[in-house]
């Protein structure tokens, strides 16, 4: 019927499309949001795209406009490519903000210690991006920052598919390292000498597919890992340009799916430190939440899945132009805001949030989570709507997080009354709306104690860097969500969406009551 | 029989409470068992598939649903050991080594167990030595395995295999499930049949009877 048909993944928007082997990208990309801004002679430069798996040949034109650079790390024109293989594209015209921390240190009411000398680099490797930055250890000063999408993504967008590519016999570890050695070197540039110490941070996978460590351990139950410790590494055998006295880490983790970027996160939200109940949640494919004060910190994970990415959203996209990021209730419509102000394309994490907090409280979406008036649709921004199954996946992936808060808080023997303070750390906890969290019970907690914290792992690891040692931590305790009792009860409770703000969820009463009568 | 009503009423709107104390009147007035399975309880669990497959009812409903029928089933099973009477089909069902997932599959069983088949739950995490103990000691006619994760997916090829090495893999038929199973994998590994959701799994089951 047709020529055979090459599989492209777009990246960071991960949108997967076939095209006929052979023949030129421009045709099968302009269909999805890409744009050729020279229409395709290859002159403007607008369409570079990044080849994080599978291979483009360079063209006349790439050198053209490309440094050599450029070409080793595989940026290519889309609209001179021709997908004779499978491939994985970064875009750079869809690229992401990915979000790094500007604080400088001491941070208010850190003790100042006595100034080291020399220049540290802080890495967060994050699943789906990495940012790093310099740090003066004298002055606590910021001098530079590098944040990319970790080339990875080439094997998959969640940690599951790293894993599996990693025990098929894939070479992550050495992908990653060199993305790094690149970052570090451009980092510290003119100054390599005076660099003393490099500390990095991430989940438990990050940290064993950095580390050469096995991921076997992380791929089944219990998934306990006998390699959750600290990793120190010289930097000639990583292949990094730094004097061989600079000393290479990554943190500890603290249990088989919470890592080290949340040991950081406590660190950097100064939970320890007080006798006030904390909590921080990364909001991410995989939750996690630490609550805990001086006396001690407990932690788990929680599988949200992709809906916060708006993942499994039909129409849904990562926040990038044309994306709908915001969604107002405005005389009983919804009113979108779109990035970039383009025409609306899609829907983002925060604009799904928002807009189902929205429905519930124009009444368009029930508390149970059905679309009220049987249409099974939101219309949101033309032609943006939201569906059914949609609403049904946020309640997934709420109910997750909502679940896993509750059971902690239950361990600490503790209610929401008890928090001080809530931090979100991560990119979706910085640009969704609190008082929309609060409304769908994504977080069940007054509003005025919830704070977008932003990347607490990048600026934990600064402190962790500018401390040279551990800062001496009370007991943190990983708790198995799947293995604690009443886990099911508490996500099916908490699936449902409170019937007005403030109010506790339809199915708290009715599935109690089913336990006992069960 | 008002109770009939009121049962299917019971496990419809998910009260486990209501459904028991109707069962437990029911009983008391003489009602058999078998009629209230056929006439409250699958009725009502395949309205609660529908609703779910209109998008009407989602997980925590299925739950609610599944709780509320097996308050009654605890009511009426000791009844039917006593005077010998059997369910047709015996279904054993299990999330696959290394999964630890078990809500989707408890979703399932009960599901299974509302439309009249007698389930054998052996919860999370079973390895294929238990799969295989399972269907030797309980003879079932069906074994469904559930995985959640992309990387515990091959478990369920390890316990086909399993089975096949034990000799029983002709006796029973297999299907699977779970959020990254497709048909295309169920083929590979040798499964006879997969479903993409619960109610989807009851009419899977039936099909590979053909008792449909």
């Amino acid at each position: 019927m047709s020529a055979e048909r090459v599989r492209i993944r777009l990246e960071p928007l991960s949108v997967e499309i076939a095209a006929a082997r052979g023949a030129l990208l421009i045709s099968s990309l302009a269909d999805h949001g890409f744009e050729f801004p020279c229409g395709g002679t290859g002159t403007c430069g607008g369409c570079g795209v990044r080849v994080l798996s599978g291979s483009l040949p360079v063209t006349d034109a790439d050198r053209e406009v490309f440094g050599a650079d450029e070409l080793a790390q595989g940026w290519r024109l889309a609209c001179q490519a021709r997908a004779e293989t499978a491939l994985v594209l970064e875009c750079g015209q869809w690229r992401m903000d990915v979000l790094a921390d500007s604080a400088g240190l001491p941070l208010a009411g850190m003790q100042v210690g006595a100034g080291r000398r020399g220049l540290g680099i802080a890495i967060d490797l994050g699943t789906t991006t990495i940012a790093a930055q310099t740090i003066d250890l004298g002055s606590g000063q910021v001098l530079g920052v590098e944040t990319a999408l970790n080339p990875q993504a080439g094997f998959g967008a969640d940690v599951m598919s790293r894993i599996r590519a990693a025990l098929h016999g894939a070479d992550l570890t050495g992908v990653i390292r060199a993305a790094l050695g690149q970052m570090v070197a451009r980092l510290a540039q003119g100054r390599a000498d005076e660099m003393v110490a490099v500390i990095l941070v991430g989940n438990t996978v990050m940290h064993h597919l950095f580390s050469g460590c096995s991921v076997e351990p992380l791929s089944h139950a219990p998934f306990a890992s006998p390699y959750l410790d600290a990793e120190s590494f010289s930097p000639a055998a990583l292949g990094w340009a730094l004097p061989a006295s600079c000393t290479v880490r990554f943190v500890q983790c603290l249990g088989g799916f919470v890592g080290s970027d949340i040991l950081a996160g406590i660190v950097a939200t100064g939970m320890t430190r007080g006798e006030d109940l904390v909590a921080l949640v990364d909001l991410g494919t995989n939750g996690e939440i630490a609550i805990g004060n001086r006396n001690g910190v407990v932690c788990a994970s929680t599988a949200a899945g992709p809906a916060f990415e708006a993942g499994t959203i039909r129409m849904g996209m990562r926040a990038a132009t044309g994306a709908v990021s915001h969604v107002a209730l405005d005389n009983g419509a919804l009113k979108a805001t779109v990035i970039g102000d383009a025409e609306p394309r899609g829907i983002c994490g925060s604009g799904l949030v928002d807009a189902v907090a929205a429905g519930l409280s124009s009444g368009a979406i029930r508390a149970s989570g059905r679309i009220a008036g049987g249409s099974k649709k939101l219309p949101v921004a033309e032609p943006v709507v939201l569906y059914q199954s949609d609403v049904r996946e946020l309640q997934l992936a709420k109910g997750a997080i909502a679940a896993g808060f509750r059971l902690l808080l239950r361990r600490l023997r503790a209610s929401a009354g008890d928090l001080k303070s809530i931090y979100l750390a991560g990119a979706f906890g910085n640009y969704v709306q609190i008082e929309s969290a609060v409304r769908i019970g994504l977080m069940e907690a007054p509003q005025a104690l919830i704070h977008a914290a932003g990347n607490t792992a990048l600026r934990g690891a600064k402190l962790l860097l500018w401390a040279g040692d551990d800062p001496a931590l009370p007991p943190i305790e990983h708790i198995s969500l799947a293995a604690e009792p009443g886990f099911e009860d508490e996500f099916a409770n908490c699936m449902a969406f409170p019937e007005a703000a403030g109010e506790p969820s339809m199915f708290a009463s009715g599935l109690a009551s089913g336990a006992h009568a069960g | 029989m008002a109770q009939i009503q009121e049962l299917y009423d019971a496990i419809l709107h998910g009260n486990a409470k209501q459904a028991h104390a109707v069962t437990q009147a029911a009983i008391e007035a003489g009602a058999e068992p078998l009629p209230l399975i056929s006439e409250s309880m699958m009725p009502a669990m395949e309205a609660v598939g529908r609703l779910f497959e209109e998008e009407e009812y989602f997980v925590p409903e299925l739950l609610l649903a599944g709780r509320a029928m097996k308050s009654a089933m605890e009511l009426l099973r000791p009844l039917m050991t006593a005077s010998g009477q059997k369910l047709s089909t015996r279904v054993v069902i299990g999330t696959v080594k290394g999964d630890l997932h078990d809500i989707g599959k408890n979703i399932v069983a009960s599901m299974l167990e509302g439309s009249g088949f007698e389930v054998i739950d052996l919860g999370a995490d079973v390895s294929p030595e238990n799969f295989v103990a399972a269907v030797e000691e309980r003879k079932p006619q069906v074994v469904c395995m559930s995985a959640l994760l992309t990387v515990t997916m091959p478990a369920m090829k390890t316990t086909i295999e399993a089975l096949k090495n034990a000799g029983l893999r002709t006796q029973v038929k297999v299907l699977i499930g779970g959020a990254p199973v497709t048909s295309q994998y169920a083929k590979e590994i040798g499964a006879d049949g997969y479903s993409e959701n619960a109610s989807g799994a009851v009419s899977a089951v039936k099909n590979l009877l053909a008792v449909a």
